[in-house]
């Protein structure tokens, strides 16, 4: 086993993983792109060792600290993306809360309670 | 106040506004024309315009118009949703979307609704392109090489030949309305759900209509969204290949 094997492998098990959660409905298919272009890059890489190897050199990195960077930049900004996505649901849920309370005392004032 | 039985027989107009306050009163004024009378529910999608005013001004000078205001914006298959989710609570067996920036044409409702209403058919689509006589507006070419893409791909992969699946001028009978409103995508649900219509046993059917340029508004698909839009509903559709079917069956 070596580096870009196993590169391949993981590439195909996110695709797998992937597709599976969209089709029980349980990912929506706009996060599940992200999660699919991820498993693109893994699988170029893993194919194409050579474009890591020269985003080293031409980095002077060496190829581990390389990898490194890569990995590291990739989870930082989806981390971050998931951040985004977390305060803007909770803002709507905020908005919908909100909306709720007050058309439930319109519904009471309406009752004539 | 209205009954849970009130639509029994009647057609109900979903009218999806998101920023729609200069073409709205158009085109529900052209709904309200057509001849045969159909209530019409503007579900206005969490818009930041006018566009909740003109639709109250609207609901308060005609009575079959009716207003659903989404708290937070939720995209069109969620708006679209929720008008099949109403038209299925108050007893619609008939349910047409129509959008209101002006590009569909009232003149064309009884065409769609027919083969919905003869029982033949249970989700009816207005295509632009199946009556190529007569010279008029058919959307620029880059998208129409987009829209015969979806065409392709929904042919391949399920048989069913739909020359316009982008098209949001549909009719929805009660089969559609019920499972539509369990499960429907809620952001470019067009091809999608025609594809998922086709492979769940539902009988889909075309007719021809004419659509206009829209009168107001922005498209909800331009420049770098046209990117997104053409790779998310390929793999919805591919993936929506790949799941068991879901149709309740006959």
């Amino acid at each position: 086993m070596n580096a870009e094997l196993l590169m391949a492998i993981c590439g195909g098990l996110v695709f797998v993983f992937t597709t599976y959660w969209v089709s029980r409905r349980q990912l929506r298919v706009k996060y599940a792109l992200i999660w699919m272009f991820l498993a693109c890059v893994i699988l170029i890489l893993g194919a194409f060792p050579k474009i890591l190897m020269g985003l080293a050199a031409w980095a002077r990195l060496s190829f581990p600290a390389a990898v490194l960077f890569i990995a590291l930049g990739l989870i930082y900004l989806f981390c971050f993306s998931v951040s985004i996505s977390l305060s803007r649901l909770h803002q709507r849920n905020l908005r919908l809360t909100q909306e709720l309370a007050l058309l439930e005392e319109r519904l009471a004032e309406v009752e004539g309670r | 106040m209205k009954t849970a039985n009130d639509g029994a027989g009647r057609i109900l107009v979903i009218v999806p506004a998101y920023n729609e306050e200069g073409a709205l009163a158009g085109s529900v004024a052209s709904l309200l024309e057509y001849a045969p009378p159909a209530d019409v529910l503007v579900v206005n999608d969490g818009s930041s315009d006018g566009t909740g005013r003109v639709a109250r001004q609207l609901a308060v000078e005609h009575g079959r118009v009716r207003v659903v205001t989404l708290p937070v914006n939720s995209g069109i298959g969620a708006a679209v949703q929720t008008g099949l989710m109403y038209a299925g609570r108050h007893g619609y067996d008939l349910a047409v979307q129509f959008d209101a920036d002006g590009q569909h044409d009232a003149d064309y409702l009884a065409a769609l609704c027919k083969p919905v209403e003869a029982g033949e058919v249970d989700l009816c689509i207005g295509s632009r392109f199946l009556d190529l006589s007569r010279a008029e507006f058919r959307s620029t070419p880059l998208r129409r090489l987009g829209i015969r893409f979806f065409s392709l791909l929904i042919t391949l992969l399920c048989g069913v030949r739909v020359t316009d699946p982008t098209s949001g001028f549909r009719a929805y009978g009660r089969k559609a309305i019920e499972l539509f409103s369990r499960t429907y995508p809620d952001d470019y649900p067009e091809p999608e759900s025609v594809f998922w219509s086709a492979r769940n046993g539902l009988r889909v059917a075309e007719v021809p209509v004419r659509m206009f340029e829209r009168a107001g508004g922005v498209s909800s698909i331009r420049y770098l969204n046209t990117a997104y839009y053409m790779i998310k509903v390929t793999v919805a559709i591919v993936v929506d290949r790949l799941r068991s079917k879901e149709g309740l069956g006959e």
